[in-house]
């Protein structure tokens, strides 16, 4: 059996299809690499695919065609040592509500080969470290949303896996429970985890992926760092609203230095759009500039492009349930 | 994957099976509640059977028929097996197991020795009571001891079956359809009455129910009269039934992987 080595890609994707009963192909062809120690982000909206996808990569579903490694083994060859060296988190917390959350540590601990004491101990920090220790011994059918999602999380490390798989593990979460996992996540990155998260939800992906892949009905339709896919669909933009109509051509001289000045709408005579990639770097910039030129601001607005931009660039419809808009010429 | 490894799996899933059954009050019922209320009807309305010609020489009446309510605890044990295992698909739970690494066997294995222990409880309950009502057992308590062992492989035989189910159909609400199907095996079986009492239509029908043998067997052993049932064909049927239902159990999990 290969041993994982550092330098192999901790998740690797090739030409993977997964067709259900009626020739449905809920993944399509996906390909994708993730790099060990890496947080990679899998976007799409709901019923793209993501969820099928991982649990393909977590040795749950058989894929229909294609290969996939996770940390060097076979999800289909060698199913039990991808197991192994994976942590799961599933969405929708699948956790007995009847037991406590100690109890289902010391289980898992079991399920994954610790003895006794060993699965005791280990059930002892990780109530900790997610902090449950208070809740250890209430049955997890009280448990908010957010304690089920760290107790999910804490299950999922109990054999401190080397890569982890987090399947939606906010969605539905208050904002605050929501941030406590992020940091958890981060905190579980430092440490040389692998994370591989779906989400569908942008800010997530923004803040804790290092690269993001987006999916769309089963295929990978962009993948990048969140700063290179915005890049890709446009620089940010300063909108400059002036205090007189008059100082319009007085701005577009004194800005041309600075970025591209976009060409001026009549409808908006105070606005002046400037496209720079400094972005917030060019406000200051910007406001000396204009000072010079003896032009009166009234206000300066950052436009940056979201994900959720690139999302429209390369589907055609928005990411969160909002109206299709129209295709990038 | 070591013996040791799988041994501490099958046991942290039978603790588990087994903690849940307590928690669960809807499980309680049927498997410790429900025997007993049928043992009362049967031992209070048909007590006159006893002196039917052809009804065996018995200590007492009590005596005779609460084997019948142990292979019916055992039947529901098993039963309750398939639902909890139902449950744990249709609520995901059991997507956590298929994702450890541990050999699948063991999660059939892990869900049927929480039958065991349950079953180990429920028949000491129902001698316990009985005891308490006037049954007495002439076999002694090593007879007792081999009857609890006998309702728990025949309950594991059971549980078999309804995991099998569980695992080729998923379904919670399927399971709980076929909750009459367990009367059914009972009463075709001489669970309450000497097999040489049934009609010969019924009685042709025993011939082929397992329990027949495992029922008259915890009689043979509870009355300590062998002619009312050999423990040995007893214990020959609920092995073979635990044998190949765990078996069947197993394909059906791995069939279920396969078609995943």
């Amino acid at each position: 059996m290969k041993s994982f080595e550092s330098s192999a890609p901790a998740v690797e994707v090739r030409e993977l299809v997964r067709e259900f009963k009626g020739g449905i192909r809920a993944v399509d062809g996906l390909d994708l690499d993730v790099a060990p120690g890496e947080i990679y982000g899998f976007l799409g909206p709901n019923g793209a695919g993501k969820t099928t996808s991982v649990r393909i990569l977590t040795t749950l579903l058989r894929p229909t065609s294609g290969s996939a490694r996770v940390a060097g083994h076979d999800v289909v060859a060698h199913a039990d040592a991808v197991r192994r060296s994976i942590g799961v988190a599933l969405q929708e917390a699948a956790i007995d509500p009847l037991m406590t959350g100690r109890e289902l540590l010391r289980m898992q601990g079991a399920l994954h080969g610790l003895r006794a004491t060993d699965a005791r101990d280990r059930a002892g920090q990780l109530l900790e470290r997610v902090g449950l220790t208070q809740a250890a011994d209430r049955r997890v059918g009280g448990y908010s949303g957010g304690m089920r999602r760290r107790l999910d999380l804490a299950l999922a490390l109990v054999h401190r896996p080397r890569v982890l798989f987090l399947d939606e593990p906010t969605t539905g979460l208050d904002p605050t429970s929501r941030g406590a996992l992020w940091r958890e996540v981060r905190s579980l990155n430092d440490d040389g985890t692998t994370v591989f998260l779906t989400t569908q939800y942008l800010e997530e992906a923004e803040q804790l992926a290092d690269r993001v892949g987006i999916i769309a009905v089963g295929r990978l339709v962009a993948e990048g760092t969140p700063d290179a896919l915005k890049a890709r669909v446009g620089e940010p933009m300063l909108h400059v609203e002036l205090a007189e109509p008059e100082s319009a051509g007085r701005a577009r001289d004194a800005l041309a230095g600075l970025g591209s000045v976009e060409p001026p709408d009549p409808a908006a005579p105070t606005r002046v759009v400037l496209r720079t990639p400094a972005g917030k770097g060019a406000i200051a910039p910007v406001i000396r500039a204009l000072d010079e030129h003896d032009v009166v601001v009234e206000s300066v607005e950052v436009e940056t492009p979201t994900l959720d931009d690139v999302f429209a660039a390369v589907t055609g419809s928005h990411l969160e349930g909002a109206a299709p808009v129209e295709a990038p010429a | 994957m070591s013996a040791a490894r799988e041994g501490r799996v099958v046991a942290a899933l039978g603790r588990r099976a087994l903690t849940v059954q307590f928690r669960r009050a809807q499980l309680l019922m049927p498997t410790f509640v429900l025997p007993l209320m049928l043992l009362a009807v049967i031992a209070s309305g048909t007590s006159a059977a006893q002196g039917l010609r052809g009804f065996p020489d018995v200590a007492s009446y009590l005596g005779f028929v609460i084997p019948g309510t142990i292979v019916q605890g055992a039947l529901l044990a098993g039963l309750t097996s398939g639902t909890a295992m139902a449950g744990d698909i249709e609520g995901g739970f059991f997507d956590r197991l298929l994702a450890a690494p541990v050999h699948r066997t063991s999660l059939v294995i892990g869900r049927l020795a929480g039958t065991l222990g349950l079953s180990v409880l429920q028949t000491s309950f129902f001698l316990c009571i009985g005891l308490a009502f006037g049954a007495s057992y002439p076999g002694g308590p090593g007879a007792a001891l081999a009857a609890i062992a006998l309702a728990a492989i025949t309950a594991v035989g059971i549980g078999g079956l309804a995991a099998a189910i569980a695992l080729w159909t998923g379904s919670l609400s399927l399971l709980q359809s076929i909750f009459p199907f367990v009367f059914v095996l009972l009463f075709t079986a001489p669970a309450f009455f000497p097999r040489d009492l049934l009609t010969p239509a019924l009685r042709s029908v025993a011939e082929y129910n397992p329990l027949t043998y495992v029922v008259e067997a915890v009689r043979g052993l509870l009355t300590g009269q062998e002619a009312i049932g050999d423990p040995l064909s007893g214990f020959g049927a609920a092995v073979l039934l635990a044998l190949a239902t765990t078996a069947l159990a197993t394909l059906a999990l791995k069939e279920r992987l396969r078609t995943a």
